[in-house]
């Protein structure tokens, strides 16, 4: 194989080549994970999903932007690298065999597609918070930050979604069969899911509230968990 | 595979498809000639559209973009002028500027989301052709515009009624940004995308900015005493209001 995919330089066209989900070429760049490859999706997520977050944070204070705009590729990092060996171990154990190096690359990459679609979402993110009344208690009882939280949860769905689709056509073209392929997914996919959603507990908030300062993370941060959260409101739920 | 071939890891740039006509871009040499004018860029677009997608997907295509984005400014300008001369004093030049600015900011801020759903659908454009073909867009709705700007304007000379004036005027935008998208979905449908369902979400997403652009830059029929609004709605809103204002003002007695 030659090592010319090496020497591509990272521009809109092998960001188009991921978007796009060309699997030969991605396939091949899975196969042959290279540092720089690996620093270059790292760039993306960190640009895409931090100028996203910046976007989401603008609606409380520009600090909020800011601190938003750092905790929101941190996740992504964060979750990626904290399951990377056993992502790495789920995969052979599934049926698919490849390398602890190259499911790193495989997540990477499905990270780096949903990282550009937010960062194209984002301007349209910012157009709607420009739009809204600015961020006051009065405000988090209407209609207005409904809305806005709803954008964002559809902005960042849709990203989500667009990168397992590309993941799971990369992972059908290595492993061969789509059975293969949906197993490895869907562990990957909880395994995640189950880290990220505790490391965005911790390091929430993102869009912040009106009623509370302005904080990189809250005082109360390491204290309860996410799915505690969940369990409990779904008993004051269902106690009313 | 070649040492030397840097690109030998990017799938080749496939050929273009043909046309719905069956005939590929280019094909017919008067779509090779080169689009070196303003007034020739403008007479492309009305007449050879086919020429302007072809020279859009040329390396040369800088200047082309630019003549079209040009022509846009310039015709959004006049006609928010037109606009304007319903309420005159410093409508007589903050209606152009929010139109002008108000048409670029939202192709500018929909731009990178086409992008990314022309990626996402397979298609094989480059940023800078996505680019190319938002200018277009950007210029034939400002053509037509222009074009409806006499009838505009004696609508503006004989009414009194805000809402009515705004609701002309919308419905003279849609005719223009029918005729718009049009040109766009052809030079879409050229780039090999597997499916033009990512197009079709976009273009809801690009009016519906576009709509709350008018409500974000408000007034521009009408007065107020400032440039810009001191409160933030959203054009649904906004309109829900206006004619509620309306109907009270009708209202026997008052």
């Amino acid at each position: 194989m030659s090592t010319n995919s090496e020497n591509i330089a990272v521009n809109d066209s092998e960001l188009a080549v991921l978007l796009r989900g060309d699997t030969a070429p991605i396939q091949l760049w899975t196969r042959q994970p290279t540092l720089r490859r690996l620093l270059l999706n790292t760039m993306v997520i960190i640009g895409g999903a931090g100028i996203y977050g910046a976007a989401m944070g603008w609606w409380r204070a520009p600090e909020q932007a800011l601190f938003a705009a750092i905790k929101f590729p941190v996740i992504v990092l964060l979750t990626t690298i904290g399951n990377a060996v056993l992502n790495a171990m789920l995969a052979p154990l599934l049926g698919l065999n490849i390398t602890f190096r190259q499911s790193l690359s495989a997540v990477l990459m499905s990270f780096t597609v949903a990282a550009a679609i937010l960062a194209a979402f984002s301007p349209l993110a910012a157009f709607v918070v420009w739009n809204s009344p600015p961020m006051t208690p009065e405000t988090v009882e209407t209609l207005t930050y409904n809305f806005v939280k709803l954008v964002h949860v559809a902005a960042i769905a849709f990203a989500g979604t667009a990168g397992n689709v590309r993941l799971y056509q990369l992972l059908v073209e290595i492993g061969g069969t789509r059975r293969v392929a949906s197993r490895v997914l869907f562990a990957w996919l909880a395994v995640n899911l189950f880290l990220g959603s505790q490391l965005s507990w911790i390091l929430r908030p993102f869009i912040g509230a009106p009623g509370l300062p302005v904080a990189f993370i809250r005082k109360a941060a390491l204290h309860g968990n996410f799915y505690e959260n969940v369990f409990q409101t779904v008993q004051e739920i269902l106690n009313k | 595979m070649s040492e030397n071939n840097p690109t030998s890891g990017v799938p080749p740039q496939l050929p273009p498809p043909p046309s719905e006509d069956g005939r590929p871009l280019g094909d017919d040499p008067a779509e090779r000639v080169a689009i070196l004018s303003t007034t020739g860029a403008i007479e492309a677009m009305l007449r050879q559209p086919r020429r302007v997608l072809f020279q859009l997907r040329q390396p040369a295509a800088g200047q082309l973009i630019g003549a079209m984005l040009g022509v846009a400014v310039v015709c959004g300008l006049i006609y928010g002028v037109v606009v304007g001369s319903f309420s005159g004093h410093a409508q007589w030049w903050a209606a152009p500027i929010k139109i002008s600015v108000g048409l670029m900011a939202s192709a500018l801020v929909c731009l990178p989301s086409l992008y990314i759903f022309a990626c996402l659908s397979g298609s094989q454009a480059r940023l800078s052709e996505m680019f190319g073909l938002l200018a277009g867009l950007l210029m034939l709705m400002t053509l037509l515009l222009l074009g409806f700007a006499p009838v505009a304007w004696l609508f503006s000379q004989s009414t009194e009624s805000v809402a009515g004036m705004a609701a002309l005027h919308l419905i003279f935008w849609c005719v223009a940004t029918v005729f718009a998208l049009r040109f766009l979905k052809a030079g879409y449908s050229r780039f090999h995308a597997r499916s033009s369902a990512g197009l079709h979400v976009w273009i809801i997403i690009f009016l519906l900015v576009m709509l709350q652009m008018t409500t974000a830059l408000r007034p521009i029929v009408g007065t107020a005493d400032s440039f810009l609004p001191k409160e933030k709605k959203f054009f649904l809103g906004h309109w829900m209001d206006s004619i509620e204002n309306k109907a009270e003002a009708r209202v026997p007695g008052r």
